[in-house]
């Protein structure tokens, strides 16, 4: 027990003269899966969050010129360890807000057992699982990467736009695209269309001839795929058109590769099949100012959520900003006065303006490089999602869908 | 005020953690402390304890298997027989194998179990978890719920280490350590010694499972990352090895001594300027290692090596056979 005495009051006394030190500190705690399955995907959402921090702190700093400090913790991408990760950020630093946890696991554990009951408020930049958005948070659990919800709803949409009403889908029986396939069911239904039938499938069989006769029955105008384009994706649609069962095909992002197009052929597939996937809009003057920002740290800008590592880091800060002071309860409703409209649009860099803005007691509105992070009643922001079609240079045409 | 208030919260969740440490390596210590079994599936046990635990308390949801609300003490029960019933099973398989091919055969066997419940998206919806597991005395105020829920935490610890300590002193514990140091000679002296390894290693599987439903409802959330083999069966090695293997009070130091070297590290490291801090995360893990190698210099045998009426090991067997 004695070495672990000297631990605790190695640890606290470092902890108490950290604080005492820099008076004009403002913490947040950076939980990130460091280590663990995820490791190599972490690094650019960390120099994200960091660079979020940087601006703040380059361009005037937090409040009375105080410094914004990230405090990084392991998370692991497992759920113990994200715990942990959480108990210390919260508790030994005093942070005053959360970004992460990274993994769906490790934030579901950390926000339940660590930072709800603290009344801390977490704003997590990738964690996806739509049972996240079902927590009783009392408005502390945030996301700025959208649920895996959001893009069923978003394909349900497209299709029922493109005028069909009777539609077959069939999905992967892996919890992705078992979780996206959920929703569209239901997303479809309730616009009014008809589902004919719904047949999960296991991946990487020969063929799905039998699977797609059984679904071809019903007199479908189409057939939504739900599935990776290796294991299953390319072969139900190669079986579907040799056999003449479907030529309409809708499919979320597991579909998405060029080898589609080279196995099935472009001119098979021109006018037949919808593919959407999660995208920032690149062509937006928002994730253009953070590409230009984050480029310049030698990582690549279109990392997966690194874009969404800096808003998530940002809108704390401007939330901090807001609340006026660095006082834990009053950040949550801050949050989601920045980052939704109405308002004056912030946009990524632009600390010094935001913080005249809300200085003078002006709204404003965070338009970030991920997307445009407006929260919904559960914390949740609307994915952005493309469109792919075949295009007449045989390659995958990106529209971004409105 | 809120820096001692903070701290203090956050030596609750270090004793809880390493308290339900200290219970998995009670339960390694009756199978290889005691009996000498090579139990490298430790994950396994604890994962089937944490979901059993968990779909047996959580609400309904559409998402896995569900939804019976049973009170606590139910789950626990039911969580513990459970992998009691499947450690027969594999017991029955294994336990005949030497020590080398159990361990072997039990770090398959965990990844098995760990496979189905990643795999079975029905009742443990996959990859993605069981969420919204209830956690005992959380409607009491803060730090108050911290607190009970630790005190139940601890107190378990307390009443394990009481009974393993009676077991060991009785009859059974000696047998146990004769099959540990001279299996021919106890079956020599007319001890069933099949009978005897399925006995520890059942009970031994039976606590593993009672630590993961701790963990579970601790957590409020298990999905196949909290099972992992490096902090769920290793890391309970390392603990049980440096604090002293066939010594309850050493598996329980090793535990929170352990866990506090794994948790607090991150305190210091998490100080240094960012491109450090992330490559230091993996020192931790080393640091656990060194930990291992530094305390196994000093202390051999442990931290509390193992205590038994005579101090030479060689002649233990014989004489605590011949006192009876």
């Amino acid at each position: 027990m004695r070495y672990m005495g000297k631990f605790i009051l190695a640890a606290s006394a470092l902890a108490l003269g950290a604080s005492a030190a820099s008076a004009a500190e403002i913490k947040v705690g950076s939980v990130a899966g460091v280590t663990g399955p995820i490791a190599e995907l972490v690094d650019p959402i960390i120099a994200g969050r960091n660079l979020a921090a940087q601006h703040v702190n380059d361009q005037g700093g937090l409040l009375k010129g105080d410094t914004l400090k990230m405090v990084l913790s392991d998370s692991a991408c497992d759920p113990k360890a994200g715990v942990d990760a959480g108990g210390k950020v919260v508790n030994v630093e005093q942070v005053v807000a959360v970004v992460g946890a990274s993994c769906s696991g490790a934030t579901n554990g950390m926000v339940q057992s660590v930072t709800i009951p603290a009344g801390v408020v977490a704003v997590s930049d990738s964690a996806t699982a739509p049972s996240i958005s079902e927590l009783k948070d009392n408005d502390l659990v945030f996301r700025v990467a959208p649920s895996d919800a959001y893009q069923g709803a978003a394909l349900a949409k497209l299709a029922y736009d493109s005028g069909v009403r009777k539609l077959a889908m069939t999905y992967s029986n892996d919890d992705y695209n078992a979780g996206i396939a959920t929703v569209f069911e239901k997303e479809f239904a309730g616009m009014g269309g008809t589902i004919t039938a719904n047949q999960a499938h296991e991946p990487n069989k020969a063929s799905y001839r039998s699977e797609l006769s059984t679904l071809a029955s019903g007199g479908a105008e189409g057939i939504a795929i739900f599935a990776y384009y290796g294991s299953s994706g390319i072969a139900i649609i190669r079986n579907s058109l040799e056999n003449g069962l479907f030529d309409k095909f809708f499919a979320a992002d597991g579909m998405f590769d060029t080898s589609v197009i080279e196995q099935i052929g472009a001119d098979n597939l021109r006018d037949r099949i919808s593919i959407t996937q999660s995208a920032s809009d690149y062509a937006d003057s928002s994730y253009q100012a953070f590409e230009a920002a984050f480029s310049a740290t030698g990582k690549d800008p279109k990392a997966p959520y690194a874009a969404h590592g800096y808003d998530a880091s940002f809108l704390v800060a401007l939330a901090i900003e807001k609340a006026g002071s660095a006082d834990r309860s009053k950040i949550g409703a801050a949050l989601r006065e920045v980052a939704n409209a109405p308002g004056e649009v912030i946009r990524p860099g632009e600390w010094k303006k935001a913080k005249e803005l809300i200085a003078a007691g002006k709204d404003i509105n965070y338009e970030g490089a991920s997307g445009q992070v407006d929260f919904d009643g559960n914390g949740d922001v609307v994915g952005v999602y493309s469109v792919n079609v075949v295009g007449d240079d045989d390659k995958w045409a990106i529209t971004l869908l409105k | 005020m809120d820096q001692f208030y903070g701290i203090f919260l956050y030596v609750i969740s270090l004793l809880t953690m390493g308290g339900i440490y200290a219970i998995l390596a009670l339960g390694l210590n009756i199978q290889w402390g005691f009996t000498g079994l090579f139990n490298a599936g430790i994950a396994g046990f604890f994962a089937i304890g944490a979901y059993v635990s968990a779909l047996l308390t959580t609400a309904p949801s559409l998402r896995h298997l569900g939804g019976y609300e049973l009170p606590y003490i139910v789950s626990f029960a039911v969580a513990m027989a459970v992998s009691g019933i499947i450690a027969w099973g594999v017991g029955k398989v294994c336990l005949k194998l030497r020590a080398d091919y159990l361990a072997i055969a039990t770090i398959g066997i965990a990844e098995i179990f760990r496979l189905i419940l990643k795999n079975e998206t029905w009742a443990t919806n996959g990859p993605r978890g069981v969420s919204m597991i209830p956690k005992p005395f959380e409607s009491l105020p803060e730090p108050w719920n911290q607190l009970a829920f630790l005190g139940l935490i601890l107190a378990t610890v307390v009443a394990i280490y009481f009974l393993l300590e009676t077991a060991r002193r009785s009859p059974w514990g000696r047998v146990m350590t004769a099959i540990r140091e001279n299996e021919k000679s106890a079956m020599a002296a007319g001890k069933d010694i099949e009978k005897f390894r399925m006995e520890a290693f059942v009970v031994g599987c039976m606590l593993m499972a009672l630590a993961g439903a701790f963990i579970a409802h601790y957590l409020k959330f298990i999905g196949p990352n909290a099972t992992d083999p490096m902090t769920s069966t290793f890391l309970v090695w390392v603990m049980l090895v440096v604090g002293g293997s066939a010594n309850n009070k050493g598996a329980i130091l090793g535990a929170f001594l352990m866990w506090a070297i794994w948790s607090a590290s991150e305190i210091l490291t998490s100080r240094l300027p960012d491109e450090l801090a992330i490559r230091t995360a993996y020192i931790r893990i080393f640091l656990i290692g060194l930990a291992l190698q530094i305390f196994l210099q000093k202390f051999p045998k442990g931290i509390f090596p193992e205590v038994r009426p005579k101090p030479e090991r060689r002649e233990v067997v014989t004489e605590s056979n011949a006192s009876r």
